[in-house]
C-alpha cells in the first residue's frame, strides 16, 4: 500500500499521484490491489453512417440551389430538393428514435408518411395521389409487414397488438375518403378499407383475451 | 398463435416515477452494492447462487416500459447473467424503449457488485436481495463449513410483503402541507470527465474510531459525518457564492418509521441546509444546526407530510390523465427544479447486519450511486466504516477536506479508487 504524507491516508492500488490531493506517495503501489477494473476513456462519437448521410444531404441541397441559381433563374426547383431532404431526415429520426421498438417504428412511419405526403401533394396543387394511393397504401403494408415480421423476427403477437390494432382503426381512414367522395381512384381504399375488417376480425376472434389485457396494462391510469 | 398466459405487470410505486424520465447519461440513476469477500469470487458458483436468488425476488425479473399514461414493469423471460465488471461504475441501466433487466450483478477479484437501477428499489430492497444472493453463495461455496446445518436467512417477508407498494399502504389523504418556497442552494461546480464517468472515492476506516469522534462532539454519527460533509464543501466554497446556503440532501428509509418489509422503494429525502452568511463556521455550530434540523425533520408526522404531498400528485386526476409524453416533461422540469435547491447529497446505509455464521467470509460491504453533484454514501459493517465519494467532477478538494479532517483526528483511512490519474 501507498501512503501520502500529506493526507495521511493509505491508499490501495498503483497510482502515481495521491487521489485526494495529488501529491507525491510513499511506497510502492501494488496493481493486485486495485477494486476497480481499470476502463480506459469511452470516446462516443456519433455513428460514422449518419455523419455521412448529413454531409451528402448538405452537398445535395447546397450544389442544386447553386446550380438552380445559376442556370435556371426562373424556376425554384431546389426548394423541392430541399423539402425532400428534410422529409427524409424528418422520418429517419423517428426511425433511429424509436428503433428497439419495431411496432412503433412501423406505426409512426405510416404516420409521418401520411402527413409528408398530403403536405407534398397540397403545396403541387392538390392532384389527390396522397389519399389516393400513399396512405391506403402504407396503412395495407404495415399490416403485412407487421404480421410478417411478428412470425419471422419471433417477437411475440402479444407485443405488436397495439400497434397492429392502431394500424387497423387507421386503416378505416380511407373511408372517410370515399364516403365525402374526395377520390378519383377509388380501389386502393377500398382494399384498404377490407384489410383493416379482416385485420380487426381476426386480431378480436384470435387475440381478444390478450388484446383486452394488452390494452388494460398500456392504458391504466 | 402465442401462449394465451397474460404477462404479468405492475405499476411502479411512488418514489419510482420520478426516475425513468429523468435518467440518462449524465445521471443514471443507478446505484451499487459492493460486497467484498475474503477470497476471490468463483463465477459459476455466483451464478448459481443468482439463479437460486431470482425466485424469492420475482419482481425483479421484470423490465420497465412505457404505457400510454405511464411507466409499468412487464414481468420477462429473461434471466440474469454474472460476469466480470467490464464497465464504468453505475453505467446506464435503462434505456428507454429498450428491454433488458434493471439490475446486473457483477464481480471483480474479490467483490461482488449488484447494481440496480433506482426505479426498481431503493439502497434497502437492494440490500436485501444482495443479503440473499451472499447466502446462497456462501452456503454452496463453503459447503463443507456449513455441514451441521445451514444458518438462517434473516430477511423474512412473503412474496406480496417484498412486492408490496408501501407508499400506497401509508398514504393518507389528509395533512397536506401548504407550498414550500424554493430555496436556491450553493451549487458545486467542476469539470466532468469526457464519457461522464463518475469518480469513485472509497474511503476505509475503523467504526470505533468515529463513533468516539461523534461522541466527542456528543452527537451521532450521522449528524457528525453530514456536519463534516458540509464544512468541507465551505472549504472550497466562493466567497461571493456564501449568500447561498449549503443543502444536502439526505435519503431516510420510511421502513424504520412505517411497518414494512418491501423490497421495492419506501424512502422520503430529507434536506438539511446551512447557511453560512448567518451561522458561524466552526464544526460546533454546523453539528448544533444539523443536529437540531434532523430532530425537526425526522418524525413521523413530517415524514407522512412529505409523504402525503408527492402521493397527493400522483393521485391528482388531472396528472393522472395526462398522456405520459407530457408526464415526462414535467417530471424533467420538477426534477430540475428540485435539483438547484441541492448542494449535495448524503446516504446513509447504517449498520449492515448478516447472519453470524456467514459474517467470517466477509470483509466490507460498500455502496455508492452515480451522481449529478458530489455524493457520500456511508455503511458500516463488522468494524469496517465505509465512506464513498461518488462525483462526476475530476476535482477533489471536498474529498480531500473531508477525508483531512477525518486523518487529522488520527482516524487511519484507506482509499481506493477507480480512477487512476496518468
Amino acid at each position: 500500500m501507498q501512503y501520502c504524507n500529506h493526507c495521511k491516508v493509505k491508499v490501495k492500488g498503483a497510482h502515481s499521484i495521491c487521489p485526494l490531493c495529488s501529491g507525491i506517495l510513499e511506497g510502492k503501489g501494488d496493481y493486485k490491489e486495485d477494486v476497480f477494473p481499470f476502463i480506459p476513456t469511452i470516446y462516443q462519437e456519433f455513428n460514422l453512417f449518419i455523419r455521412v448521410l448529413v454531409l451528402i444531404s448538405i452537398i445535395a441541397v447546397v450544389a442544386s440551389f447553386s446550380v438552380n441559381i445559376i442556370f435556371t433563374k426562373e424556376s425554384r426547383w431546389s426548394l423541392l430538393v430541399a423539402a425532400g431532404i428534410a422529409c427524409m431526415w424528418i422520418s429517419l429520426f423517428f426511425i433511429i428514435r424509436k428503433k428497439n421498438n419495431i411496432g412503433k417504428t412501423i406505426l409512426w412511419q405510416v404516420g409521418i408518411i401520411s402527413i409528408l405526403s398530403v403536405i407534398w401533394d397540397k403545396s403541387m396543387g392538390f392532384i389527390g395521389w396522397s389519399i389516393d394511393y400513399v396512405i391506403p397504401a402504407v396503412c395495407v403494408l404495415a399490416m403485412i409487414v407487421m404480421a410478417i415480421g411478428a412470425k419471422i423476427l419471433k417477437i411475440g403477437v402479444r407485443d405488436l397488438i397495439v400497434y397492429l390494432l392502431i394500424d387497423a382503426v387507421f386503416g378505416f381512414i380511407p373511408l372517410i375518403f370515399i364516403i365525402f367522395g374526395w377520390l378519383k381512384v377509388i380501389y386502393p381504399s377500398v382494399i384498404c378499407v377490407a384489410a383493416s375488417i379482416i385485420s380487426l376480425s381476426a386480431l378480436i376472434l384470435f387475440e381478444g383475451d390478450n388484446m383486452k389485457n394488452e390494452l388494460k396494462k398500456r392504458m391504466h391510469i | 398463435m402465442t401462449a394465451k398466459k397474460p404477462v404479468e405487470w405492475s405499476k411502479l410505486d411512488n418514489a419510482a416515477k420520478i426516475f425513468p424520465p429523468t435518467s440518462n447519461e449524465k445521471d443514471t440513476k443507478v446505484f451499487r452494492f459492493v460486497c467484498e469477500l475474503k477470497d476471490e469470487i468463483d463465477p459459476d458458483i455466483l451464478q448459481e447462487a443468482l439463479d437460486k436468488t431470482m425466485p424469492l425476488f420475482p419482481f425483479y425479473k421484470t423490465v420497465l416500459r412505457r404505457g400510454f399514461f405511464w411507466y409499468y414493469f412487464e414481468n420477462t423471460d429473461l434471466t440474469p447473467k454474472v460476469s466480470e465488471e467490464y464497465k464504468l461504475p453505475c453505467s446506464r441501466l435503462y434505456y428507454p424503449n429498450r428491454r433488458n433487466l434493471l439490475f446486473e450483478v457483477t464481480y471483480y477479484k474479490n467483490r461482488i457488485n449488484l447494481e440496480v437501477f433506482h426505479a426498481l428499489t431503493d439502497g434497502t430492497g437492494a440490500l436485501a436481495f444482495l443479503k440473499t444472493l451472499l447466502y446462497f453463495y456462501i452456503t454452496v461455496r463453503y459447503k463443507d463449513d456449513f455441514k451441521k446445518g445451514l444458518p438462517v436467512l434473516d430477511y423474512d417477508a412473503s412474496l406480496t410483503q417484498k412486492m408490496d407498494d408501501s407508499f400506497l399502504k401509508h398514504y393518507t389523504s389528509n395533512r397536506i402541507p401548504k407550498k414550500v418556497k424554493i430555496t436556491k442552494a450553493y451549487r458545486i461546480q467542476g469539470r466532468r470527465y469526457m464519457d461522464n464517468r463518475i469518480k469513485v472515492i472509497e474511503g476505509v476506516m475503523p467504526v470505533k474510531d468515529v463513533l468516539n469522534l461523534a461522541h466527542k462532539y456528543d452527537t451521532t454519527l450521522t449528524v457528525y459525518l453530514t456536519a463534516l460533509f458540509i464544512k468541507a464543501i465551505y472549504e472550497e466554497m466562493p466567497a461571493r457564492s456564501r449568500k447561498y446556503p449549503v443543502i444536502l440532501s439526505v435519503p431516510v428509509n420510511l421502513r424504520t418509521y412505517f411497518p414494512s418489509v418491501t423490497a421495492r422503494n419506501f424512502f422520503a429525502t430529507i434536506n438539511v441546509s446551512y447557511n453560512f452568511s448567518t451561522l458561524g463556521d466552526s464544526l460546533d455550530d454546523i453539528i448544533n444546526e444539523v443536529k437540531e434540523c434532523f430532530k425537526r425533520e425526522l418524525t413521523q408526522e413530517k415524514l407522512q407530510e412529505h409523504m402525503n404531498k408527492l402521493s397527493a400528485l400522483e393521485h391528482n386526476a388531472f396528472m393522472r390523465m395526462v398522456p405520459l409524453a407530457i408526464k415526462d416533461i414535467v417530471l424533467k422540469f420538477a426534477n430540475w427544479l428540485n435539483d438547484r435547491q441541492i448542494t449535495a447529497t448524503l446516504s446513509n446505509i447504517g449498520k449492515i447486519t448478516v447472519s453470524p455464521q456467514l459474517a467470517p467470509y466477509i470483509k466490507m460491504f460498500n455502496c455508492f450511486t452515480s451522481a449529478k453533484r458530489p455524493q457520500i454514501a456511508l455503511c458500516s459493517f463488522g468494524d469496517n466504516l465505509v465512506i464513498s465519494f461518488s462525483s462526476p467532477f475530476s476535482g477533489t478538494d471536498i474529498q480531500k477536506n473531508f477525508f483531512r479532517f477525518l486523518t487529522l483526528e488520527n482516524v487511519p483511512v484507506v482509499i481506493s479508487t477507480n480512477i487512476r490519474e496518468l
